[in-house]
C-alpha cells in the first residue's frame, strides 16, 4: 500500500496529494432540513398573493393554490435531480444536458433569482414593519395619545412614508448581512427550526382565527379562475398591452388569460431550488429523507400559502385590501378578524415580528444561496478565480459577497420599495431558472446513464424506449409560463435580459481567460502534484500511522502553527499530516465537486507554501484535501478518521481560542460512535501554546479535592465491612447522588452553588470562558498542566 | 403576417401548457400515492 507522503524535499518525485471527494459534514434530519428550505420558500407568502390580485384580479388566490399544487411536481424534479450522481456545480451539469450557452443563461437567471430575493424580502419586510407603525400611529392617534404638538408638526397623524422607509430597512439589514457574511456566519439548521416553529404557531393561529372569523362573519365570494374573471392592468399585459388595450385578451384566447395570470403568481413557489441545496447534508436514508423533506415543504407551504390567500381575499374587504394591505396582506388578514381590536392589533404585531424573522432570514438566504452558485460557477472554471479569493482575514469569499451585496443594494434603491416591481421581476429569476431545471433534467434522461435513484413518475415505454412524460409535462407548463412571462413582464423582461447578458458576458469572459490561465496551471499541477483520489478519509488506505498530528491550514500567509508542529514533533514517532477543507457553505451543495476543483488554485498556492515550509525543516508531511460543509466537522472527522492524537491550529482572527475549542468540541458531540479524544493545541502568532482537550476525560483535581476525598475514604474504611472500599467507588458513590440530586429537586440549589463557584475571583474582572462541552483546558487558570488519563 | 404568427405562437403555447397540466395532474396523483405511502406506509421490519 504506497503511502501518500512522500519526502517534502525531494522534489525530484512530485508530491502526492489525497483528495477526498465525499464531502465532511454534519448531517441533519430530513425536519431540519425541510425547515432551512421554508425559511426561504415560506416567505413568499408575505407577499405573493398581494402581487398577484395587483397583476390579475381577485380570483389571484385560486391561481396562488394552482402555483402551490404545481410545486409538488416541480419538487419532483428536484428529488429526481438530487438522486442522481454527478460531479461538478449547477453549470457543469446544465451545460452536460443543454451545452454551453444556455448553462451559462441558465445560472445567470438562478443568479437574478437569487440576487432578487434579498431585495424583495427586505423591502416586503419594510413593508409589514411600517404598516405596524403607521396603523399603531392612528391608533394612539384616536385614543388622543399623542401629543398637540408632534401632531401639528405632522399636520395630523404622524406616518412614516412607507416604500422609502421599507427600502431603508432593507438597506439595512442587507447591509449587516453583508458583514456577517464576510465575516463567515455559521448557517445553523437550530435557528431554521426555531422560526419556522415560530412560523407555525403563527399559522395555526391564523388559520383557526380565520375559520372562527368566517363562522362569525361570513365571507366574500373568490371569483372563480375563468378567463371571465380575469381582470389585467395594463402594467400586468406588458408588452401584450399595446396589441389589447381593452384588456380582450383573457376572453380572445381562453387559457393564454390563464397562462398569464399563472406566470403572475409564479413566484409563489420561490425558493423550491433550496431543496437541492439541502439535499448533500441530509442524513441516511438520503432519498427517503430527501423525499419527507419535500413532502414536508410541499405541504406546509401549500397550507400556508395558498390557504392564507384565499383566506385574505375571502375576509378582508375589497375596497381596502389592494388599496391599503396590497404589500402587508397578512397584516391586514390580522386586522379583519373576529374580535376586539387591541387583540387584533397585538396579532399584527407577531405577524410582523413572524415576517421579519422568515423575510429577513430569507435576506441572508439570498446572499449566502449567491455566494454559493458563484463560487460553484467559479469551480467550474466560468467565473474567475479571482472572485473566490478569500478574506484575508476572515477567509471568506468577499468579492463575490461584495458583488452581490452591491447588485441587491443597486435593487433596492432602484425599485424605490415597490414590492409589486420587485416581484415582476423576481417571477421572471424564478420560472427562468425553473424552466431551465425542468429542460435539462428532460435532456438528461436520454443523455445521462448513470446511477439514478428515483424518476419523476408518468413515463411508458414505446419498444426500447422510455418516454418521460411526468417530466416533459411539467416542462413543458415551465416553459410556456417562462416564453409567456416574457412578453406580460416587460420590466422584469428588460432587467432580466440585461442582467443575464451582462452575466453571459462575464461568464463568457472568465471561461476563456480560465481555459488559457488553467491550461498553464495544469501543467504546473501535474509538474509539481500528484492528485490521488479517495472517496472517503480512511487512515489504513493512506498509510498513515495511528497517533499522528492533524494540521489544519487555510491561509498561506499564516503558517506559523505548521512551522511549530514541524519543530515540536518527530516525525519518525508520529506522521504530519496537512490538511485543507474546502468548504462549501449552504447554497453551494446541489452536487459533488470533481478532484480537480476541491484542488484548486489557491490550494495549489497553499500547499506549495506547506511543503516549502516542511522542506525548511527537512520533515516529511502527507497532504490532504477533503471537501466540508463546515471547518469544524471536517477537522474532527478527519482526525477521528485518521486517529489523530492531537490536532495543531492556530489562533483564529475572530475566535478566542476557548470559542475555537467550544466550536470543534461541539462539532465533536455530532460525531457518531466510536470516536477517540484527542488533544487541540491553538498556537498564537507569537508561538504561545493553549492546549484543549477534545472529548470526555478524567478531570483535572485540585490537591484540597483529592485530600478530601483521600478523607473520607479514611473515614468510611474504618467503618466495619466497608474495609476494602476504594477511592474510585467513593467517587463513583458521589457521582451517582449529585446526578440524582440534579435530576430531581435541587437542580436550581447546585446550579447557583456552580454560578458562585464559577465567578469567583478568578473570573473577575476578565471575560468568562464559554461553557465547553467535554472540552477542558490545559494550563493557566489554576489547573495543573497536566492531567492523569486514567 | 406578424399577427399570424403572434397567432400561431400563442395557440402552440396555449397546447404546450394545455398539455403539461394535464401531464402535471397525472405527476401529482402518483407522488401523492407514493408519498402516502412513503408517511404512512409499513416500514419494513425485515432485520438483514
Amino acid at each position: 500500500m504506497s503511502s501518500p507522503s512522500q519526502p517534502a524535499n525531494n522534489l525530484g518525485n512530485r508530491v502526492r496529494i489525497v483528495v477526498a471527494t465525499s464531502v465532511m459534514l454534519t448531517f441533519i434530519s430530513y425536519w431540519r432540513a425541510a425547515a432551512i428550505v421554508l425559511n426561504d420558500l415560506a416567505s413568499s407568502a408575505f407577499y405573493a398573493c398581494g402581487i398577484a390580485e395587483q397583476a390579475v384580479g381577485k380570483s389571484a388566490p385560486w391561481f396562488i393554490v394552482g402555483v402551490m399544487l404545481f410545486s409538488f411536481t416541480v419538487r419532483a424534479v428536484y428529488v429526481e435531480s438530487c438522486s442522481m450522481f454527478v460531479r461538478g456545480g449547477v453549470y457543469r451539469v446544465v451545460k452536460e444536458a443543454l451545452g454551453g450557452t444556455l448553462a451559462k443563461f441558465s445560472v445567470s437567471a438562478l443568479m437574478f433569482d437569487y440576487v432578487l430575493t434579498g431585495p424583495i424580502s427586505g423591502v416586503s419586510a419594510g413593508q409589514y414593519i411600517v404598516g405596524l407603525i403607521n396603523e399603531v400611529m392612528i391608533t394612539a392617534d384616536k385614543h388622543g395619545w399623542i401629543p398637540r404638538a408632534i401632531h401639528n408638526l405632522f399636520n395630523g397623524t404622524p406616518q412614516f412614508d412607507v416604500n422609502w422607509t421599507s427600502v431603508a430597512f432593507a438597506l439595512a439589514v442587507t447591509i449587516y448581512y453583508w458583514w456577517e457574511n464576510i465575516k463567515g456566519i455559521h448557517e445553523s439548521s437550530e435557528k431554521a427550526l426555531w422560526v419556522m416553529q415560530v412560523t407555525t404557531v403563527m399559522v395555526v393561529l391564523l388559520l383557526g382565527w380565520s375559520a372562527l372569523t368566517l363562522f362569525k362573519h361570513g365571507w366574500q365570494h373568490v371569483p372563480l379562475p375563468s378567463p371571465g374573471n380575469l381582470h389585467f392592468t395594463k402594467d400586468s399585459l406588458g408588452f401584450l398591452h399595446r396589441n389589447f388595450p381593452d384588456q380582450s385578451l383573457a376572453q380572445k384566447f381562453g387559457i393564454l388569460g390563464i397562462m398569464i395570470a399563472f406566470g403572475h403568481s409564479v413566484l409563489a413557489m420561490s425558493g423550491e431550488e433550496s431543496l437541492a441545496q439541502v439535499n448533500r447534508e441530509l442524513a441516511h436514508p438520503k432519498l427517503q429523507n430527501l423525499k419527507k423533506a419535500a413532502i414536508v415543504i410541499a405541504l406546509y407551504s401549500f397550507i400556508f400559502t395558498g390557504l392564507t390567500a384565499l383566506l385574505a381575499v375571502m375576509l378582508i374587504p375589497d375596497a381596502v385590501r389592494v388599496p391599503v394591505y396590497k404589500d402587508n396582506l397578512i397584516a391586514g388578514l390580522a386586522m379583519y378578524m373576529y374580535g376586539p381590536e387591541i387583540l387584533r392589533l397585538i396579532f399584527r404585531g407577531f405577524v410582523v415580528v413572524v415576517g421579519f424573522l422568515i423575510l429577513s432570514g430569507a435576506v441572508n438566504t439570498a446572499i449566502i444561496g449567491s455566494n454559493g452558485v458563484l463560487n460553484r460557477v467559479s469551480e467550474d472554471g466560468v467565473l474567475s478565480d479571482w472572485f473566490r479569493f478569500p478574506h484575508r482575514k476572515y477567509g471568506t469569499s468577499y468579492r463575490i459577497i461584495n458583488m452581490i451585496v452591491g447588485l441587491q443594494i443597486f435593487t433596492i434603491l432602484a425599485s424605490r420599495g415597490d414590492v409589486y416591481a420587485l416581484g415582476e421581476a423576481y417571477a421572471f429569476g424564478v420560472i427562468w431558472s425553473f424552466a431551465f431545471k425542468g429542460l435539462a433534467m428532460l435532456v438528461l434522461r436520454f443523455k445521462y446513464k448513470g446511477e439514478r435513484g428515483w424518476k419523476v413518475p408518468a413515463n411508458f415505454h414505446i419498444g426500447k424506449y422510455e418516454i418521460p412524460f411526468g417530466m416533459a409535462s411539467i416542462t413543458m407548463v415551465l416553459l410556456a409560463t417562462a416564453v409567456i412571462n416574457l412578453f406580460t413582464k416587460s420590466v422584469a423582461t428588460i432587467s432580466g435580459i440585461a442582467f443575464s447578458l451582462v452575466f453571459f458576458a462575464i461568464f463568457t469572459a472568465s471561461e476563456l481567460a480560465n481555459r488559457k490561465k488553467h491550461a498553464a496551471s495544469e501543467k504546473h499541477l501535474n509538474d509539481q502534484f500528484q492528485l490521488l483520489q479517495r472517496d472517503t478519509v480512511e487512515r489504513e488506505s493512506l498509510g498513515i500511522r495511528p497517533g499522528n498530528v492533524l494540521v489544519p491550514v487555510r491561509d498561506y500567509n499564516t503558517l506559523i502553527h505548521l512551522r511549530w508542529a514541524l519543530e515540536k514533533f518527530d516525525v519518525h514517532d508520529q506522521d504530519i499530516v496537512v490538511m485543507s477543507a474546502r468548504v462549501s457553505r449552504f447554497g453551494a451543495a446541489a452536487y459533488e465537486l470533481a478532484p480537480e476543483q476541491i484542488f484548486s488554485d489557491y490550494e495549489q498556492t497553499l500547499f506549495t507554501r506547506a511543503v516549502s515550509v516542511a522542506e525548511s525543516f527537512g520533515k516529511k508531511v502527507s497532504l490532504l484535501v477533503v471537501p466540508a460543509g463546515d471547518v469544524w466537522s471536517a477537522i474532527v472527522q478527519t482526525a477521528k478518521n485518521l486517529e489523530s492524537s492531537a490536532v495543531v491550529i492556530g489562533v483564529s482572527s475572530k475566535m478566542t481560542p476557548e470559542e475555537q475549542a467550544f466550536a470543534l468540541g461541539q462539532a465533536w458531540e455530532t460525531l457518531p460512535e466510536p470516536k477517540r479524544q484527542f488533544v487541540l493545541q491553538v498556537i498564537h502568532p507569537d508561538g504561545r501554546l493553549e492546549t484543549f482537550r477534545i472529548g470526555p476525560h478524567t478531570p483535572t483535581m485540585k490537591d484540597e479535592d483529592v485530600l478530601l476525598l483521600h478523607r473520607l475514604w479514611l473515614n468510611i474504611t474504618h467503618e466495619p465491612g466497608l474495609e476494602n472500599v476504594h477511592h474510585h467507588e467513593i467517587l463513583t458513590e458521589a457521582l451517582t447522588r449529585f446526578a440524582h440530586d440534579y435530576g430531581a429537586r435541587e437542580r436550581e440549589d447546585i446550579l447557583r452553588d456552580l454560578k458562585r463557584i464559577g465567578n469567583m475571583p478568578r473570573h473577575a474582572g476578565g471575560p468568562k470562558p464559554p461553557a465547553v462541552p467535554l472540552v477542558r483546558k490545559e494550563g493557566g487558570e489554576g489547573f495543573p498542566s497536566s492531567e492523569p488519563e486514567e | 403576417m406578424l399577427s399570424l404568427l403572434g397567432t400561431l405562437l400563442v395557440r402552440f403555447l396555449e397546447g404546450m401548457f394545455a398539455v403539461g397540466l394535464v401531464g402535471s395532474a397525472i405527476v401529482l396523483l402518483i407522488t401523492f400515492v407514493e408519498d402516502a405511502e412513503l408517511l404512512f406506509g409499513r416500514e419494513d421490519s425485515h432485520q438483514p
